[in-house]
């Protein structure tokens, strides 16, 4: 074992096999980094750095936003907001040939904007919408393919989990990042509109049109969107208007939502313990694979493989732009075995040192940087860009947790139809990459403008 | 409240499936504790002054909250896995996988529960305080050394169901 | 080489505390040694954990050398704190250096366990950073939210009737922008890498560079492996640390802090310096965050009084020393 990279690549493959045999991607990282560590610095080092690791990582102040926003999403969950959403949706689009997907679409956006995570919004969302596009003989694809795209709206508008963690590896502004994260996210909503709207113009039987709702329902599905509308406005526009910072914000956040679901009567002890359990296996599992990326991270870092690596891109003289589409395309393929956390953790502390190393370093300025930013800017885009290309994951095969929720919910609709429905979706997808990839005006214009 | 996690669980196991259940329960109402010294913090801030101990009860309340979690997830097998090459795998190999996951988690709580236990020793006699309340940091160790204990029993626990399901 | 010593911090590679201070000092060693010395500087928590867990690390073996705040652990460091006080430290951070390093054997030893110290020291000391308020008196404090950099910092902030506000420090800007905080007690040396500049107006201090409080930092190995160096190597270590080198380091650090203010400065904020009267108000306004100090060590059983009477009269000495 002389050869520090060769054992560095070897406890890479020794990973894979674990996560390969249904080893939970935390633990396999927790054995293979804890492992690591011992056989190149023995054990007792290991066993010394364990007595503070762990605590060290769950207390990150910056991270206490995660279990927050989770809870957040779970009691909109119970509290009935989906519902809402979707009726609010559905009264402006319904009418319309693929109205009732598109207000899908809407819904699971509107969700995202008081969830952090996908495929609590595919899920909560694919409930009430599916019954609804069944009604209307949407076709069993464009039904479900447009649910399960939609869920990744959850992520893609802010707030968002993964950001949230993208944020605290490369010490970004969380604030920034969500500011970032906004228009990228309504560019997606639009897209996916467009290209239902593409789909039916193709298959017009795919999605018939719904009755136009009368104006007393039109008013109250309108009226009942305010709620969403003020919580959102609260806790992210109370961010950008100076009240708090994001942990105090989503404070507020589950406080608001709780209060709704309190008020609709949805909230009783059996359902507010159901919000928490669901809170407890999501928070949980993500502090774990936490823990255990930062454990390979250390195990990397002693071998001394993410500064070679860097090096060694610098040096290869590859194209910037060509490096940043490697990177992407890689995310991409490891996204069909992955899921979009454990990804995150996992290579970006590989990736942003190579991309630093290409710009210039941490201090650089525009003037000369290899991707024409600032570093700091450079953070913020990428972090874009790796978010929407790790969130794909969830809708490619042979692993796409989104499609899978939504098939586990369509039990008519069979998963190769869900997987072709999604499709289009994807390459819309890709089109908003290269959008964001060309016009990297589109991710940072915001948050200048909000003056982070 | 606990059917769910002790359907199909019978006797000692039953039991730690709800002492399991009830101790994320607890940590979720840490959790919620946590929301409420930032709301009132929030409140406080625009009509009076900030409470200036939020963020490190932040810290503490969250950490110590998630610990209480974790043994929640391996009761309920919520920790991510890959299913893609395992998707056709009969159902005797599934449980062994299981169970071998399973000896996994047991392990590694075993082990950070006698390392944090030394931790929490480092932590009061060296005399960790936070900055601004002076609480000392190895109050939070306490309840943490309980998560990871029954994070141990609820992997034993499902460890041996996992290994029951290859025999049958 | 005989003897690699991992040396893990939490600022980035190209701060200037590892180019400007612990890539020299390493440096120093190496050549010291003969080249029987390699010192590896990983910076960035690179090796895992948070800054809060260096000084544990340290002391367990998990690195060798580490470069941390006294504060991040507060409560573990006292006596050394005694240096961090408003008008103990006053504006020269050579002569506390110095101060510290005649004080260590009789007076801060005591704290240090585990690890063997290398060097201590400070920085040029808190200024006030504020987003859109010029201060003259504490009086003009009172009210304000701001930033707190360490516990003693918080009592200063308090003892001028302003709310101390604690966040990450990468959070700062953000707050700033958004008037979370009206601004922060921070010395200049952070304006550069977080761009305070574009989110504060004013930059406030006294007369004569006078400052109110400090931060303490150590650089120290593991108590261990230091016991079992032989003696040629710790004492390539030793004449690499001694007096000259805190001295140096007080002036590497008003370097670095003359920077940040250049940069506020080129960049159109105001650098407002109070008169000698004025300072002297804060002066009275903030003994009690000594007093306060010396009554909250002293339920831990250290002589306070004669701790700040001790550090006041040698930070004096080494301060007219210098200046001959
Ligand atoms: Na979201
Ligand atoms: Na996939």
């Amino acid at each position: 074992m002389s050869d520090p990279i060769t054992l560095g690549i070897l406890a890479l493959v020794v990973l894979v096999v674990l996560i390969a045999i249904r080893i939970p991607i935390a633990y396999g990282m927790i054995l293979v980094g804890g492992i690591g560590i011992a056989w190149l610095n023995g054990p007792a080092l290991l066993l010394s750095q364990l007595k503070t690791l762990a605590y060290g990582q769950f207390s990150i102040y910056d991270l206490s936003v995660v279990p927050m926003f989770v809870l957040m999403g779970e009691l909109a969950t119970v509290a009935g907001l989906s519902q809402a959403l979707f009726r609010g949706a559905n009264a402006w689009l319904g009418w319309m040939r693929g109205g009732t997907a598109m207000a899908a679409i809407a819904g699971c956006a509107g969700f995202g904007a008081v969830c952090g995570s996908s495929l609590a919004t595919a899920s909560t969302m694919g409930k009430v919408a599916l019954p609804e596009l069944k009604r209307y003989n949407y076709s069993g694809a464009l039904a479900t393919g447009s649910l399960a795209a939609g869920g990744v709206l959850g992520i893609l508008i802010p707030p968002s989990v993964v950001l949230i963690v993208y944020a605290v590896i490369v010490e970004a502004n969380i604030v920034t990042m969500f500011a970032a994260a906004m228009l990228p996210g309504i560019l997606a909503v639009i897209l996916f509109i467009v290209t239902i709207a593409i789909y039916v113009a193709v298959r017009p039987e795919a999605g018939p049109p719904g009755g136009a709702s009368d104006r007393a329902e039109f008013v109250s599905a309108t009226l009942g969107l305010l709620p969403v509308m003020v919580i959102f406005g609260l806790v992210l526009g109370g961010i950008y208007a100076g009240f708090f910072n994001p942990t105090p914000a989503a404070a507020v956040g589950v406080f608001l939502v709780w209060l709704y679901g309190l008020l609709k009567g949805k909230l009783d002890l059996r359902t507010s313990a159901a919000a928490l359990k669901a809170t407890a296996r999501t928070s949980g599992m993500i502090y774990l694979i936490l823990l255990g990326a930062e454990l390979m991270k250390i195990f990397m870092s002693r071998i001394g493989l993410p500064q070679q690596a860097a090096a060694w891109i610098a040096d290869s003289g590859m194209a910037p732009m060509m490096v940043m589409v490697l990177i992407l395309v890689a995310l991409i393929l490891l996204g069909c075995l992955m899921d979009s956390l454990s990804m995150i953790l996992l290579v970006i502390p590989f990736f942003w040192p190579m991309l630093l190393e290409i710009n210039g370093g941490l201090y650089q300025e525009t003037e000369g940087a290899g991707y024409g930013m600032s570093t700091e800017d450079l953070k913020v885009w990428f972090g874009i860009l790796a978010l929407i290309v790790v969130e794909l994951g969830l809708i490619t095969p042979p692993v796409g947790m989104n499609v899978f929720i939504i098939s586990a919910l369509a039990k008519d609709t069979p998963m190769i139809e869900t997987f072709k429905g999604v499709a289009p979706f994807f390459c819309a997808e890709l089109l908003r990459v290269a959008l964001l990839l060309a016009f990297p005006a589109l991710t940072l214009w915001l948050p200048r403008l909000l003056g982070g | 409240m606990f059917t769910f996690e002790t359907a199909h669980r019978s006797g000692l196991s039953a039991a730690v499936a709800r002492l399991v259940t009830a101790w994320a329960l607890l940590g979720g109402v840490v959790l919620l504790a946590v929301v409420a010294i930032n709301v009132v913090s929030v409140v406080g801030a625009v009509f009076w002054k900030p409470f200036p101990g939020d963020f490190e009860l932040t810290e503490i309340g969250v950490a110590v909250a998630v610990f209480a979690f974790l043994p929640y997830c391996q009761l309920t097998d919520a920790n991510v896995t890959a299913d893609i090459f395992t998707a056709r795998a009969p159902k005797p190999v599934l449980a062994v996988l299981r169970a071998v996951a399973a000896l996994i988690a047991f392990g590694f709580a075993t082990i950070l529960v006698w390392r944090m236990y030394l931790g929490m020793l480092d932590q009061r006699e060296y005399d960790y305080t936070t900055a601004i309340l002076q609480v000392p940091i190895w109050w939070g160790f306490v309840p943490i050394l309980i998560s990871l204990a029954l994070l141990i029993a609820a992997a034993a626990v499902t460890c041996l169901e996992a290994l029951r399901e290859t025999r049958a | 080489q005989e003897h690699v010593f991992k040396l893990h911090h939490f600022l980035g590679a190209k701060a200037p505390a590892q180019t400007d201070m612990l890539e020299p000092w390493a440096k120093a060693v190496e050549e010291n040694s003969g080249g029987k010395v390699k010192i590896e500087i990983y910076p960035s928590m690179t090796l895992g954990g948070r800054p809060p867990e260096l000084i544990n690390q340290v002391r367990d073996g998990v690195v060798d050398l580490v470069w941390t705040v006294n504060g991040y652990t507060p409560g573990l460091f006292p006596r050394t704190e005694v240096f961090e006080l408003p008008f103990v430290f006053k504006n020269d951070p050579a002569a506390a250096n110095l101060a510290m390093f005649d004080m260590y054997d009789e007076y801060l030893a005591d704290e240090y366990k585990g690890v063997e110290p290398m060097f201590l020291h400070v920085h040029a000391g808190q200024a006030f950073q504020t987003v859109d308020k010029e201060i003259h008196t504490p009086a003009d404090v009172a009210g304000m939210k701001l930033r707190i950099p360490t516990r003693t910092g918080a009592w200063a902030i308090e003892a001028l009737d302003a709310s101390p506000v604690s966040m990450p420090v990468p959070d700062l800007p953000q707050a700033l922008s958004k008037k979370v905080v009206d601004g922060a007690l921070i010395p200049w040396e952070i304006i550069p890498a977080l761009k305070i500049q574009d989110q504060t107006k004013y930059q406030i201090e006294g007369y004569d560079k006078v400052r109110f409080g400090t931060t303490t930092f150590q650089v120290s190995m593991n108590k261990a492996r230091w016991d079992s160096l032989p003696e040629d190597i710790q004492k390539a270590f030793r004449d690499a640390s001694g007096r000259d080198w805190v001295a140096e380091v007080g002036k590497v650090w008003r370097d670095i802090d003359e920077r940040g203010i250049k940069v506020a400065t080129d960049a159109g904020n105001t650098h407002v310096t109070l008169t000698e009267e004025e300072t002297a108000a804060f002066a009275e306004a903030l003994e009690p965050v000594v007093d306060r100090w010396i009554e909250d060590v002293t339920a831990k059983g250290v002589d306070g009084a004669a701790m700040v009477e001790m550090a006041r009269k040698l930070i004096d000495e080494n301060s007219s020393a210098m200046s001959n």
